[in-house]
């Protein structure tokens, strides 16, 4: 009897596994050319045609850090890029056709960037993706969308290595992390006039990177670092780091990571013998309103560094005002990104207007390496974040790079660079 | 040597003279590297006394919370013989369930008054999240392994997984992914300097409470009549269970001392580092059965041992070896593996009944 229900269940379970599996080839026939032929012995794949039916979406995927170490600021992209593809529905798609986001959760990691990639990679309707957030996840991404042929602009990833000219696929808004390590290390030795920091990161390939580009830029202008000291992310206790770091009294702590973490180093470095007098900076990943709430009381006079976008104000205020009505929420309350998020989504979008073509069926179609060349070729785009130009290796943003400090609880903003 | 009980496995060891020999020849030498490392490259950095002084409170600090989880590993592998993967999450629980009182008593204004007022606010936060805990382990004990009791000793150690994978993704689902932030009342926020050393008003009551807590377990466990009935059920379940012992309510029992300890862990825990997200507990959870392991897994003084060990161990092994912080995980992780090499059954011995061995 036992058994027998056992059995049942267990049939009923395959079924239902089926039934879910089910439906992924039947879209498949939507579009036959879209997988590269095996047959065809060439070093690099072409990625053929999207063919989207009357009646389907364009489909852009995105991969966006909803858990892990930022949640907030993810979240805060997601719905950006919502409401750019409102707009450009509302703006009549293409040809009538109508764009839908797949969003995925990219978890800030690499591994789950590969999990999404794949997902991506192995769905024929995917066109383009914006994403991913961090700079882990997005080199998760890199690999398999390169070969996949699907390109992609991200918001927000800012480790340099994003871009290069042996990828074709990989674009981005925001600004690199070659330039911000650059103009912080700049500002705490020309503008607060200090020689001896000590310089920490959370290991991500994001907040190394930048603590690294510090580095180097700070010895070459001729400071002095004293630490160079890796934590984990998700690390609640920097104590015993703190302390070390203490005993070689540098005049500021750089941290190159996220905001929980930014925050907790703030907090407990006001507790470490050496440290008390110490001022600290950190970055794009702790630009939010979560690290204020968080570090609380010991974030006052501490320092921000933000890839600002040129920010078209009335392109702000006209998106704000969208957002607010939509989620309920301020952007800026969730996080920096979203001027960039918006802005990576419009530029799939007009690309995907330039070469799409209507066949005799009345289907859409899409080449995808078309649409690569289409989206590295994007000039003179008016975003909220200014004028995106793609350069030869698809760095699209416009901006500088601003520096706020807090006061009473708010980011001030005391420089910009590059604007 | 002073003579040693040992489990079956050293037996054969013991009779193995030249092999064991060659073992402790082993470890002495590994002992003298890691104290030529010490002097040559921790100690000529030339760091301060109060540097070492500062990083041992931390890491007694550590340790006193460490220890509180431990406890609650051993105390239940003494009695069941399984390891409560779930445990670390329980304590988790115990530090959401803390948050949430912490708020209930920052609106009803407590924390802003008196000093008396916002120390009782402080114990009744503790003791709430204590009950959160409490109240998780029992369920757990009750739903995921008393069901299992008679299965193979892998099962429950599965269930346990599944529980604290359980806990963790419903803590995901109900309050999000982005860490609670405690808010420190006045009273307990900063700290004094003691000869040039800052010690945290959160560390130290950490560290007292959790000597606290211990003291009273171990009188528990020790001198009442639940205790005993715990010792017994421990040694043997069945002859307890002849001798009018109602083992069910033993285990239960010892539940609730370790989620207790647990939910106090973790809501001390939320104060000192002032975050708690839903999987903050799985590395804390990590250490401290490490920690338990160390002591010798199912004694309890040992888990108190391992557990302020470990956590000395974890602040000072860096800087005195050298190394980069980010290691810290290594050092401790490494320091688990050589006990097992030279002492299987940890520092103070693995309590396991003659008949089980």
């Amino acid at each position: 009897m036992r058994n027998a229900r056992f059995l049942l269940l267990f049939a009923a379970l395959i079924a239902l596994l089926t039934a879910c599996v089910a439906p992924a080839p039947a879209g498949a026939p939507a579009a036959p050319a879209a997988q590269p032929a095996p047959a065809e012995a060439q070093p690099q794949p072409t990625g053929g045609q999207v063919v989207i039916a009357p009646g389907q979406t364009i489909r852009i995927g995105g991969s966006f850090a909803l858990t892990g170490p930022i949640p907030d600021p993810g979240k805060d992209i997601r719905q950006a890029a919502e409401i750019a593809i409102d707009d450009l529905n509302a703006a009549g798609g293409v040809e009538g056709f109508l764009f839908e986001l797949v969003a995925e959760d990219g978890a800030c990691s690499g591994d789950q960037g590969t999990v999404v990639g794949n997902k991506f990679a192995a769905d024929p309707t995917i066109v383009a993706v914006t994403g991913g957030t961090c700079s882990g996840e997005t080199f998760g991404l890199k690999p398999i969308l390169q070969r996949a042929r699907i390109p992609f602009v991200s918001p927000s990833a800012t480790n340099p290595a994003i871009t290069d000219p042996e990828c074709d696929v990989c674009n981005r808004v925001a600004l690199s992390d070659a330039l911000q390590g650059e103009v912080d290390a700049d500002f705490v030795y020309n503008q607060l006039g200090l020689r001896k920091v000590a310089v920490m990161h959370d290991n991500s390939d994001y907040g190394k990177g930048l603590a690294e580009i510090f580095q180097n830029a700070f010895i070459r202008l001729g400071g002095e670092v004293t630490n160079f000291e890796g934590v984990q992310v998700g690390d609640t206790d920097f104590r015993a780091v703190l302390a070390k770091i203490g005993a070689n009294q540098p005049e500021l702590i750089f941290f190159g990571g996220y905001s929980t973490e930014a925050a907790l180093i703030a907090q407990q470095m006001k507790e470490t013998a050496g440290l008390e007098n110490a001022k600290f900076m950190s970055d794009d990943g702790a630009y939010t309103q979560q690290y204020l709430q968080a570090a609380g009381a010991a974030a006052e006079g501490t320092y921000m560094s933000f890839v600002a976008g040129d920010a078209q104000a009335d392109k702000l205020a006209e998106f704000t005002e969208k957002y607010v009505a939509k989620f309920g929420v301020e952007p800026s309350q969730l996080g920096p990104f979203h001027g960039q998020s918006y802005d990576s989504v419009i530029l799939i979008g007009e690309a995907i207007k330039r070469v799409a073509k209507v066949d005799d069926n009345g289907n859409l179609v899409i080449d995808r390496e078309e649409l690569i060349k289409a989206i590295r070729a994007t000039k003179g785009l008016q975003g909220i974040t200014g004028t995106l130009t793609c350069n030869e290796i698809g760095e699209c943003g416009a901006g500088g790079v601003q520096i706020f400090i807090v006061e009473n609880g708010q980011f001030k903003q005391i420089a910009g660079f590059g604007m | 040597m002073a003579v040693t009980t040992y489990s079956s496995t050293s037996v054969r060891f013991r009779q193995k003279t030249t092999t064991r020999w060659l073992v402790r020849g082993l470890g002495v030498l590994i002992l003298a590297l890691v104290a030529w490392r010490v002097v040559t490259v921790g100690l000529a950095e030339g760091y301060p006394a109060t540097f070492w002084m500062s990083q041992l409170i931390n890491g007694l600090v550590l340790g006193g919370v460490y220890a509180l989880v431990a406890l609650g590993y051993t105390l239940v592998y003494g009695i069941l013989l399984m390891i409560n993967f779930a445990h670390g999450d329980v304590m988790m629980i115990g530090g959401f369930t803390g948050f949430f009182a912490l708020q209930f008593f920052m609106a009803l204004g407590w924390l802003q008054g008196p000093a008396a007022l916002v120390a009782l606010a402080l114990i009744l936060i503790v003791a709430a999240g204590m009950f959160g805990s409490v109240l998780t382990g029992v369920t757990l004990e009750r739903v995921a392994y008393r069901p299992l009791r008679g299965a193979p000793r892998l099962v429950p150690l599965i269930s346990a997984i599944g529980a604290s994978l359980f806990l963790q993704y419903s803590v995901l689902l109900i309050f999000g992914v982005s860490p609670r932030v405690y808010q420190k009342p006045a009273l307990i926020e900063g700290g004094f300097r003691a000869g040039g050393v800052f010690v945290p008003y959160t560390g130290l009551i950490i560290f007292v409470t959790s000597l606290f807590l211990m003291l009273m377990l171990y009188l528990i466990v020790q001198r009442t009549k639940l205790g005993r009935a715990m010792r017994a059920v421990a040694e043997d379940k069945g002859t307890a269970a002849l001798m009018g012992i109602d083992v069910d309510r033993v285990i239960v029992f010892t539940f609730i001392l370790g989620s207790a300890l647990a939910g106090a862990a973790g809501v001390m825990l939320g104060f000192h580092n002032t975050v708690v997200k839903f999987n903050s507990g799985f590395i804390p959870g990590l250490k401290a059965f490490t920690a338990a392991v160390l002591g010798g897994i199912g004694n309890i003084p040992g888990a108190m041992v391992g557990a302020l060990l470990l956590g000395v161990i974890e602040a000072i092994g860096p800087s005195a070896l050298g190394i980069p912080t980010e290691y810290k995980d290594i050092i401790a992780f490494t320091v688990l593996v050589l006990i097992l090499i030279f002492r299987p059954s940890g520092l103070l011995g693995e309590v396991v009944s003659e008949k089980r061995a």
